[in-house]
């Protein structure tokens, strides 16, 4: 036996126990973190005793996509581990691992991991994980000041790939002409999945001589606010879906899960039936009643360009004119400081003929929205700027007769969370998983 | 009134918030009843004399640039654009754009890519990446100039030469002697991380390593190069109609606020 290795566990788990029962936080990144600088190969002998690794990275959707896919895997009653969102490196991963792991087994006892992997990590993590599946979801501009401009993004991605095992199974978005390049860098067997209709392209024009995506979401009709429906067809057969969560980007999330769970021989029927019970991820679309008042708000994550106009065309069509918008943005770490892309998202779509909603914007660069709005072609009299989001949040109820649409940053999502927790609209610490 | 904006390359050159330069000019000009058609210009686009009014040029990534680099060369587009400059059109350009009107963009580990030599400037590629927040302090001669005017048409918040934006870059541009300045770095990197210079302004024409989007949270500059395209154009002194630019002027300050 390996006394490095139970040692290090051990550690892991001590400072797991001490985060928790001193309430200091860090629990999902400080055990892995420490664990590793005792035994750097801890991920890859971990991860080595899970039957299936399945790795999710791209600009957006990884968490819904994940959470989706557990949702699929779990409701066959396998057993599946995640990482928490916010703890997507090494060191998060290192601590989802040692804290499930049966010291009295000494064994995970998982049928299959997922995990998100942003664009960086991706390239220091994969290859210790030596994933059995990989989806490529897209790659936006996104955060540049972090990870870097989107052709170098695939360059690299694609010289991990190169080392990665050759039984490794690759599904890729095949509407995101960015991610084209990726399939020469794979030896072992590739898919793609994608739309038929409403297409979200990425940042590159995609050719018109597409090849036959394998997984295809056919026959889409937008169902506003309550979600999408459409088929799905594979060379094996056509399954209708309707999913609750609206956005079309969703539906790309949902093609990558199910092909995933076929890879994973789950039936499919079963799969797309389990749907009546998943809830989205916190902020991918979330639904909730104001205190005081019988309407509804409802929260949309917005991060980058294309991501942000997605949320705008989805909820455009649902707009009316008692409806009021709380708009976040905030330029901390991981939000991204360049706000710069706000002036690439379409705002415009947001604007209603004839009609001026009532908008507040607010987080750490209120202003700078603001400014984007007048220039979107918003009348600056209809426009609020209050910084601090717990006196925009309340700001944008008074007189509230129709209902609330927040779009925050992530940080910006995040401190929501704690004020609906603490406002008792939301139950304290709801986790992502 | 009527002008063009040549948006040089918007198809290979359009890295983070270059668009929002475009809509500020648009926007601002539209505002003033002064109509405004976009040109894009690119690879297989021909480009003439008077063609355009201000020319804008944004940043790429390193494979497109080498394209871009190339057709400037291999077309007439270098030249005219160096003419046109020469009789006053203004021109905006940033991070890439700027460094291909230089003389040169030195890469690693490949040949050279040539410039225009607009601007008495070279490039070289280095290992430091150049990222954050940048407030720099305007030459003089560029802010006043439009002070005298911009005085007239909006009362700011306070009294300054700055500009405000974001960089990204890991090419270090160094100006020859007879080069001037664009502005004096107070927060952030600049030309080259050393010298503490921004950018590089010849005659009308301003390259800067200023995202952010740039020209939005500083009007003043948008109105500039608003102002001398319309001189140039239509060979009179040109006053612009004021704007309320209460919001332009909040995100400007909380922005110098924060950064510097």
């Amino acid at each position: 036996m390996d006394i490095k290795f139970i040692l290090s566990i051990l550690l892991g788990k001590a400072i797991l126990s001490a985060t928790k029962l001193l309430n200091i936080g860090g629990g999902s990144a400080a055990p892995g973190y420490y664990a590793l600088k005792f035994y750097p190969e801890l991920v890859t002998k971990l991860s080595k005793q899970i039957p299936k690794t399945i790795v999710i990275t791209g600009t957006n959707g990884k968490t819904t996509t994940a959470k989706m896919l557990g949702h699929f895997i779990s409701s066959q009653g396998l057993k599946v581990l995640r990482n928490t969102t916010g703890s997507n490196l090494e060191r998060g991963i290192a601590s989802a691992l040692i804290s499930n792991f049966n010291m009295l087994t000494q064994s995970l006892n998982y049928d299959a991991a997922i995990w998100e992997l942003d664009e960086a990590a991706f390239n220091s993590v994969a290859l210790k994980l030596s994933p059995d599946i990989i989806v490529f979801l897209n790659v936006f501009r996104d955060q540049l000041d972090r990870y870097g401009e989107v052709d170098s993004i695939v360059a690299k991605w694609c010289k991990t790939a190169i080392k990665l095992k050759k039984s490794t199974k690759v599904f890729f978005n095949g509407d995101d002409a960015s991610l084209i390049p990726l399939e020469k860098c794979f030896t072992g067997t590739k898919q793609t999945f994608g739309l038929s209709e409403f297409k979200i392209r990425g940042e590159k024009a995609l050719s018109t001589k597409q090849q036959k995506l394998d997984f295809e979401a056919k026959n889409i009709e937008i169902k506003g606010l309550d979600g999408t429906k459409f088929e799905v067809e594979t060379k094996t057969g056509k399954w209708g879906v309707s999913l609750s969560i609206p956005g079309i980007y969703h539906v790309y999330d949902f093609l990558a899960s199910f092909a995933v769970s076929q890879e994973l021989k789950l039936a499919p029927s079963s799969i797309i039936n389990s749907f009546k019970t998943f809830s989205p991820a916190f902020g991918r679309v979330e639904k909730f009643k104001l205190l005081n008042s019988q309407s509804n708000a409802y929260i949309f994550l917005i991060k980058n360009p294309i991501g942000a106009t997605q949320v705008f065309q989805t909820i455009k069509p649902q707009l009316k004119k008692d409806d009021r918008l709380l708009l976040i943005l905030n330029d901390n770490f991981a939000d991204g400081t360049d706000v710069s892309w706000i002036w690439d998202a379409g705002f415009e779509e947001l604007r209603l003929k004839n009609l001026d909603l009532r908008i507040t914007c607010s987080g750490t660069r209120a202003e700078e929205l603001a400014l984007r709005l007048k220039y979107a072609g918003f009348n600056p009299t209809s426009i609020t700027i209050e910084d601090n989001i717990e006196k925009a949040f309340k700001a944008s109820q008074t007189g509230l007769n129709g209902r609330l649409f927040i779009l925050p940053t992530y940080t910006g999502l995040l401190s929501l969370q704690k004020i609906l927790a603490h406002l008792g609209i939301k139950e304290r610490y709801w986790k992502e998983n | 009134m009527k002008l063009v904006i040549g948006y040089l390359y918007s198809d290979l050159m359009n890295i983070y918030g270059d668009t929002g330069n475009i809509i500020a000019l648009q926007k601002r000009a539209e505002w003033r009843n002064i109509e405004v058609e976009i040109k894009y210009i690119s690879v297989n686009d021909k480009l003439n004399k008077g063609d355009v009014d201000i020319y804008f040029f944004g940043g790429g990534q390193d494979l497109t640039q080498e394209q871009v680099a190339y057709d400037l060369q291999k077309s007439n587009k270098g030249k005219i654009i160096k003419s046109e400059v020469e009789r006053g059109v203004p021109l905006l350009s940033i991070c890439g754009g700027y460094q291909l009107l230089g003389e040169y963009y030195q890469p690693h580990n490949k040949p050279k890519l040539r410039g225009i030599s607009l601007f008495p400037a070279y490039t070289v590629a280095s290992n430091d990446r150049m990222i954050g927040n940048i407030v720099i302090k305007t030459q003089d001669s560029v802010i006043l100039r439009s002070k005298t005017e911009e005085s007239r048409s909006f009362a700011k918040a306070q009294d300054d030469n700055y500009l405000v934006g974001f960089e990204n870059h890991s090419g270090k541009t160094y100006l020859k002697n007879e080069a001037k300045p664009f502005g004096k770095v107070i927060k952030g990197f600049g030309n080259n991380g050393e010298d503490h210079t921004e950018g590089c302004i010849y005659k009308n024409a301003i390259g800067c390593y200023m995202h952010g989007s740039l020209l939005p949270k500083n009007p003043e500059l948008t109105d500039w190069l608003l102002t001398r395209a319309l001189e140039v154009k239509y060979k009179k002194e040109v006053l612009l109609k004021p704007i309320n630019d209460e919001i332009e002027s909040k995100a400007h300050n909380k922005a110098i606020k924060k950064f510097s």
